[in-house]
């Protein structure tokens, strides 16, 4: 009886250690295909968050704001969804910024902080390279993506992240829609007029 | 003949992937800190939990009000300055953890107009 007893603990405690070693293993799994795919990701996502904001380190905390959030609420969500996920968290992240700016300098006016001259001279749009590259790293950049940096920043908000989604990051119409929150004719209406924009805008340039 | 839209798609394209193999070793560090903090997440416990300060809450609510209180008393800087009005959403975006900087800043702004006033006489 008692030896009974010691193997079914015994097995017990077997069935108890595979699972918590396959459960342990599949975790560490989980780990490596998030960290591959933010490794993948974030350097496409960094320079398409500096493209909207135009400043090179809001746009490295909104991207690990992005990488820490996606982790924290869709880790478990099946692979293929995390990059229209973790772009909708971007572009969220993205959306917001640009609203707390223009609170920022809408209460500053109201503090009589906003009226004077100096105030308001737009630093980042002034500056000489909004991205804050060396100028070796500017000179290496090229004019021609100068040019298309600030005619994408230019773009309505809604034609900036359809055509980065779409050109810059490659996702499809459908991932687009998820990332942009809208349907996928919205998609192609914003993506197509942003295209028909900088053909405008850059077509001398670039012919 | 390409399309011009395509040829433009084509060389957007080049240009971004070219800017983005481009980048200096600070940021790569930067954002591979970034991704490691991350991953740190999914060691975490799966609650909700306030990452900020303890004191951050009331501190906002406080800051709120004294921002609210001054701009009822003390009326727009300039009427010909302001487009549109401080609206309750407004506070609502100042409220949240991020903004709480941007609140000390305008009690610090608050603070030199006062000194300003005393110092002009035009207080009373």
């Amino acid at each position: 009886m008692e030896s009974y007893r010691m193997s079914a603990y015994a097995g017990v405690f077997a069935v108890s250690c595979t699972r918590e070693q396959s459960t342990g293993a599949a975790a560490l799994q989980r780990e490596r295909q998030l960290n591959q795919f933010l490794l993948e990701v974030e350097r496409r996502a960094l320079r398409i968050a500096e493209i909207s904001v135009r400043d090179r380190d809001e746009a490295l905390d909104l991207v690990q704001d992005a990488m820490i959030k996606l982790a924290r609420n869709y880790a478990e969500r099946p692979d293929g969804e995390w990059a229209p996920l973790f772009y909708r968290i971007l572009q969220n992240g993205v959306r917001d910024w640009h609203r707390r700016q223009k609170v920022r300098n809408r209460v500053m006016v109201w503090f009589g902080r906003g009226a004077t001259a100096e105030d308001d001279y737009d630093v980042a749009a002034n500056a000489p390279d909004p991205a804050g590259r060396t100028p070796e790293a500017e000179l290496q950049t090229g004019e021609a993506m100068q040019r298309l940096e600030v005619s994408v920043h230019e773009l309505p908000n809604r034609q900036r992240e359809a055509f980065m989604l779409r050109m810059f990051e490659g996702l499809d119409v459908a991932g687009t829609a998820v990332a942009m929150g809208c349907s996928e004719g919205s998609v192609k209406t914003h993506y197509s007029r942003a295209v028909h924009t900088l053909r405008d805008k850059l077509g001398d340039h670039w012919q | 003949m390409k399309d011009r839209g395509k040829q433009l798609e084509e060389q957007a394209k080049e240009l971004f992937d070219e800017s983005v193999e481009k980048l200096d070793a600070a940021t790569l560090s930067r954002l591979n800190q970034g991704r490691h903090k991350a991953l740190e997440e999914l060691h975490r416990p799966g609650v909700v939990k306030w990452h900020g300060p303890l004191w951050g809450a009331p501190a906002a609510g406080v800051f709120a009000v004294a921002v609210v209180a001054a701009i009822v008393m003390r009326g727009p800087a300039s009427v010909d300055a302001i487009d549109d009005p401080v609206t309750a959403s407004d506070f609502e975006m100042l409220l949240e953890a991020d903004s709480l900087e941007m609140l000390e800043d305008l009690e610090f702004y608050s603070l030199l107009d006062a000194v300003d006033a005393e110092t002009n006489g035009n207080v009373g």
